[in-house]
């Protein structure tokens, strides 16, 4: 195994996720042209196309907010807040600004 | 023959899309690269976190561009390197990556009526370019040119240079994110690691499409976070995206 990752710059296992990756989301690039052109949606999968981008988002933030700290919570809650009128860069700034100052308040 | 609805088909279709005189085709490609350098530089903030990001995850530097030059879908993106292990977890990084870009099935279907006059072969290659962006300002600019009663509805020039400035902003800042970053250190010192929800929240809010979708993705939230305090693994993710998408299925059979 190491032989095989030694002095290439691509592990193998990385390689087929990123393969991976790349085939699925083409797939769901064409498949709306190939298969759903001109035709209607139900109003159920309509909605379900709708939220499940942002579930998935949600879902890979557990880690974040399921940890029982307060400062990280506090700081989570403000960079939500921040999220809703500002654009990315300010966003992000108050995210570090607030957990770094909120983790040095709570002495974590 | 001139009563358009907005998804049906062009008036006239265009048999031969080349036939665009030169001089209207390099308007069309000045057109699409202005219309595409705000967007190129908004996505220059979300490339660097994401390269910078992927780094500290353990992908080596020629990976980022890789991945990002052939899959080219950030959400997904970030979502892979948000859950990457070392070796990652296929199954998981796969079923998260179509979950996250199933939003482009109905991008599709609705660019569909516009491309009618074109041949597969030229659609299918120009469809893996579609990004959130790229569709959503090609179908304005289409929508726009019906009204005007024009026998080309949609530029492919107009697209193709949009969406090829979107595509090389992307590739080239998430190789330069991923270039600085490990110089920068340990992003996750101190507060860094906030950037990484502070980007998930700013994407959120392009999703949100109101009420509709806020007790789906509360519902989301707390399966997913009760999940991941209880089961150890990954699990928490298929858990809570399910649950959301639940939700969502029963609230629509509802409001009908």
């Amino acid at each position: 195994m190491d032989a095989l990752t030694q002095g290439w710059p691509i592990a193998p296992m990385t390689l087929a996720a990123i393969l991976l990756m790349a085939g699925a989301t083409y797939a769901t690039r064409i498949t709306g042209y190939l298969l759903l052109g001109g035709r209607q949606l139900s109003v159920r999968m309509q909605s379900v196309m709708d939220t499940a981008p942002g579930a998935v988002l949600i879902a890979v933030l557990a880690p974040h907010y399921a940890t029982g700290r307060p400062a990280d919570l506090a700081a989570l809650a403000l960079t939500a807040i921040a999220a809703t009128r500002l654009s990315l860069l300010p966003t992000v700034v108050i995210g570090i600004g607030s957990a770094a100052v909120l983790r040095a308040i709570a002495g974590g | 023959m001139t009563a358009l609805s907005p998804l049906s088909p062009p008036a006239e279709p265009c048999p031969v899309q080349n036939a665009l005189p030169n001089r209207a085709r390099n308007a069309e490609i000045r057109r699409g690269i202005k219309a595409s350098l705000p967007v190129m530089i908004g996505f220059v903030p979300f490339a660097l976190v994401l390269g910078a990001q992927a780094r500290t995850k353990g992908f080596a530097f020629a990976e980022v561009p890789l991945m990002t030059g052939l899959n080219f879908g950030g959400g997904s993106e970030f979502a892979a390197v948000g859950l990457w292990t070392s070796p990652p977890h296929l199954l998981l990084i796969l079923a998260v990556t179509l979950l996250v870009n199933s939003r482009h099935i109905l991008m599709g279907a609705t660019l569909a009526p516009f491309l009618r006059h074109l041949p597969r072969r030229k659609v299918l290659p120009m469809l893996f370019l579609m990004c959130d962006e790229s569709w959503a300002m090609a179908l304005t600019d289409a929508k726009a040119r019906q009204r005007e009663g024009r026998a080309v509805v949609f530029s492919l020039p107009y697209y193709l240079s949009l969406s090829i400035g979107l595509y090389l902003s992307w590739v080239v800042f998430t190789a330069l994110g991923a270039m600085i970053g490990p110089v920068l250190g340990d992003v996750t010192r101190f507060g860094f690691d906030m950037a990484f929800p502070a980007v998930f929240f700013v994407l959120l809010r392009g999703m949100w499409k109101g009420a509709a979708t806020a007790l789906p993705w509360a519902a989301c939230a707390l399966v997913a976070g009760t999940v991941y305090a209880t089961i150890p693994g990954a699990w928490y993710v298929p858990a809570g995206a399910l649950t959301g998408v639940i939700t969502a299925w029963l609230i629509a059979g509802r409001r009908v």
